[in-house]
Formats: C-alpha cells, sequence, structure tokens
C-alpha cells in the first residue's frame, strides 16, 4: 500500500473512530477493507480512496472507519471478570438502589459473544442475593453489520468451541441445519443490542450501574481514550462501576474516573470512591 | 507430567492431536481403535483421553462405557472428538461419560480451551 494511501486510511479511521493505526499494520487495512473494497468494485484501496476523497459521503467513510475496528472476541475471554461482577459487583449495586433493577453496558461488544456469556452466567450461576433483580444487558458496537450478527446470535464451529463448554452449548443454543448454533430465547431475553460509535455522545443509551469496556481502548489514539473514558463515565449512576481489561489503566488519562476502593482494577466516578467505601 | 492417551484410527489425526497436546505439557500414548485403547488403559490409567468416535474393532462408544466400569477408570477425563456434532450424538457421548465434546475439526485453540474447559489445562 503507498504511503498517502494508508495516510488517508488511517486518518479516516482516527476520525471515525479513534483507532490509531500505525504503519506496521497496513496489512490490518487491506484484510478488513477488502470485503467493502470488493462490493463496491474497488480494484485497490487506492480506488477506494479516491473515490472517498472525490465525492466524500458521510456514511460510506462511516462505514470504512467502523470496518476497520478490530472485531476480535470470544466467548468467556477474561472469564474472571465477568465471574466478579455477577458475584461481587451486582449484588453490591443492587443493596445501592431501591429499584430492584441494575443495567449493564458493554461498551464495544463485537459481535456478542461477551454479552451472551454475562447471560450465561444470569441463567447458570445467580447468586442467591440477584433473585427477582431485573438485569438488563446492552451491547454496543460501532459498527451495524456486526451489531445485526451480535443481534442474530448465531455462531459457527470454531467460535463456539473456544470458550464454551459443550454443555453450555448444548444447554443455550440450538444447532441450525446450517451447521451453526444459534442463542436461544433465554439468553436473548437479557440483552439488546445497539449500534453506538463509543466516540459520540452516549446520553441517549442511559445510565449504567456497571459499565465493561475491554480492548476498546488499547487500539485508540490518546484524545480518543480521553473523549470515550469521559463519556462512559457520564453514564455511570452514582456509585455505579466502569470495568477495563486486563492490564488497560487510566492512570494520568482523566479526571473523571478513579480506582474503586471495593473493587480492585474497576473505576468509579471521581470524587465518588470514598463516598462508596464509607456507605458500604 | 500428566498423561494424555489419543484413541483415532486416523494416524495423520493422532500426529497432529499428539503435536498439539505435547505442548500442553503432557506425555503421549496412543492408540488406533477402542480394543487398543482399553488394553493401554489396564496397563496405565492416563489423566485424559481424546477419543474418536467411529472406529474399526471398537467404537468410542463403547470403549468409554467399558472404560468407566474399569477399576480406576472414572478418574480420566474425555474429551470425546467426533465429526457427528448434532445434539444426538452429542448427549449420547456425554451421558455415556464423557466430559468434553469437541466437534471436527479441530485446531489447537479449540482443543486447548475445551482441556482447560475440564480443568485439565
Amino acid at each position: 500500500m503507498q504511503d498517502e494511501v494508508f495516510n488517508e486510511l488511517a486518518d479516516l479511521a482516527l476520525k471515525g473512530s479513534g483507532q490509531s493505526i500505525p504503519k506496521s499494520k497496513a496489512y490490518l487495512i487491506e484484510a478488513r477493507l477488502a470485503p467493502i473494497a470488493r462490493r463496491e468494485g474497488f480494484g485497490t484501496m487506492a480506488d477506494l480512496v479516491h473515490c472517498v476523497k472525490s465525492r466524500a459521503n458521510p456514511a460510506f467513510i462511516a462505514e470504512i472507519a467502523a470496518t476497520l475496528v478490530s472485531k476480535e472476541t470470544r466467548f468467556f475471554r477474561e472469564r474472571e471478570t465477568l465471574q466478579r461482577v455477577l458475584k461481587d459487583v451486582l449484588p453490591e449495586r443492587l443493596k445501592a438502589t431501591n429499584t430492584g433493577r441494575l443495567k449493564i453496558w458493554l461498551a464495544g461488544g463485537s459481535t456478542g459473544q461477551e454479552a451472551y456469556s454475562l447471560a450465561i452466567l444470569l441463567e447458570d450461576e445467580l447468586p442467591p442475593a440477584l433473585r427477582g433483580a431485573k438485569i438488563e444487558i446492552l451491547s454496543t458496537d460501532i459498527c451495524k453489520v456486526t451489531t445485526e450478527n451480535a443481534r442474530m446470535g448465531r455462531y459457527g464451529h470454531y467460535d463456539v468451541q473456544k470458550g464454551l463448554s459443550i454443555h453450555r452449548l448444548t444447554k443455550h443454543f440450538n444447532r441450525l441445519e446450517t451447521g451453526q448454533w444459534e442463542a436461544g430465547e433465554a439468553l436473548r431475553s437479557h440483552i439488546s443490542f445497539r449500534q453506538h460509535n463509543l466516540l459520540e455522545s452516549a446520553a441517549g443509551l442511559g445510565k449504567f450501574d456497571v459499565i465493561i469496556c475491554r480492548n476498546v481502548l488499547p487500539g485508540m489514539a490518546r484524545s480518543a481514550r480521553v473523549r470515550v473514558v469521559e463519556s462512559l463515565a457520564s453514564q455511570l449512576v452514582p456509585g455505579g462501576l466502569v470495568l477495563l481489561g486486563q492490564g488497560e489503566g487510566l492512570i494520568g488519562l482523566t479526571n473523571k474516573l478513579e480506582p474503586a476502593r471495593d473493587f480492585r482494577g474497576a473505576w468509579v466516578a471521581a470524587g465518588t470512591a470514598n463516598a462508596a467505601a464509607s456507605a458500604a | 507430567m500428566k498423561t494424555c492417551l489419543i484413541v483415532d484410527d486416523s494416524r495423520v489425526v493422532r500426529k497432529v492431536a499428539a503435536r498439539i497436546i505435547r505442548d500442553l505439557k503432557f506425555n503421549i500414548v496412543e492408540a488406533g481403535n477402542g480394543a487398543e485403547a482399553l488394553k493401554a488403559c489396564r496397563e496405565s490409567m492416563p489423566d485424559a483421553v481424546l477419543l474418536d468416535w467411529n472406529m474399526p474393532v471398537m467404537n468410542g462408544l463403547d470403549f468409554l462405557r467399558a472404560l468407566r466400569r474399569e477399576d480406576g477408570g472414572k478418574k480420566p477425563l474425555v474429551v470425546f472428538c467426533s465429526i457427528e456434532n448434532d445434539a444426538e450424538h452429542i448427549n449420547e457421548a456425554i451421558r455415556s461419560g464423557a466430559d468434553e465434546f469437541i466437534m471436527k475439526p479441530f485446531d489447537a485453540d479449540i482443543l486447548e480451551s475445551k482441556f482447560a474447559e475440564v480443568g485439565l489445562v
């Protein structure tokens, strides 16, 4: 890929999704955009860039930016975090609310494995303290197609064999004629899916008790990370928590969030860590 | 070091599986059918068994039922492995004493994930 073509596409990714794609990963751009280029009849990435530049179509540009975001995920990735949310975080949050209702946002939920994993835990391992609570999961992704796929909940041979035990697979998924496995009604009843770009205001999504945002920030430019993190912070209910992926930190990035006292590795809105601890 | 018995009538499949499972830090023993596998278990009970379904002489299901009746035969964690992957086949394998089930074809990632599910790695 020529430098100028790479620069154009990298710039488009940065503006559209906050992704920072280094030159060493130019191959990722080609791999991820190949289906779009094929569909639109562009022979090369240069043709695609030329089209975007000569006739800017915001929807098409947004689609390109969304397509450039990694969709890598798997069932029960970093499962300790999900288990902790279920066993520790949610019961604690339930005590703090009087509505009997808890909302979880999976920010950057890709093809839905994370959401279905959490729903499986709600079905299989619900702690007594959460019985009767209404727990809603919202999974959002920047990409429209990915969001539709997540909502469809159909997974192939390889996807369902990584992270899912055979017991969970046969209990919660139905095998289709095509050989794919489809998430069952019980799992679906816990989850809703929406397309959402984390760089945009999340006010329309409502407030959440727990926001899980994993493997999203590390691929982003610093300015985008700040914007996303502050947007997440503004969607927390008082005392709500943000959980990031393993090894992801926020130190020096924002003063809107600070480490939670009660949950190692989790973050709360600044100024509330002590209040939450003394209330507990 | 733990031992894994790989039971498959295809030498190629055994070889591929052996390479992957050796990387997971297991000693490997191989058998070409259920009868050979049962003989191997009577000599020394493995920690894990990766078990094919369709084999000549004695198939995987018959081996599994026989194994579970052996002295110490409840101990090995058995990961069934088959091209037959409808719910009926899977349930029959589990009812017969399998701990996990892999739908063929598999790769290193799937094998490792399934071994992790039953606590072997």
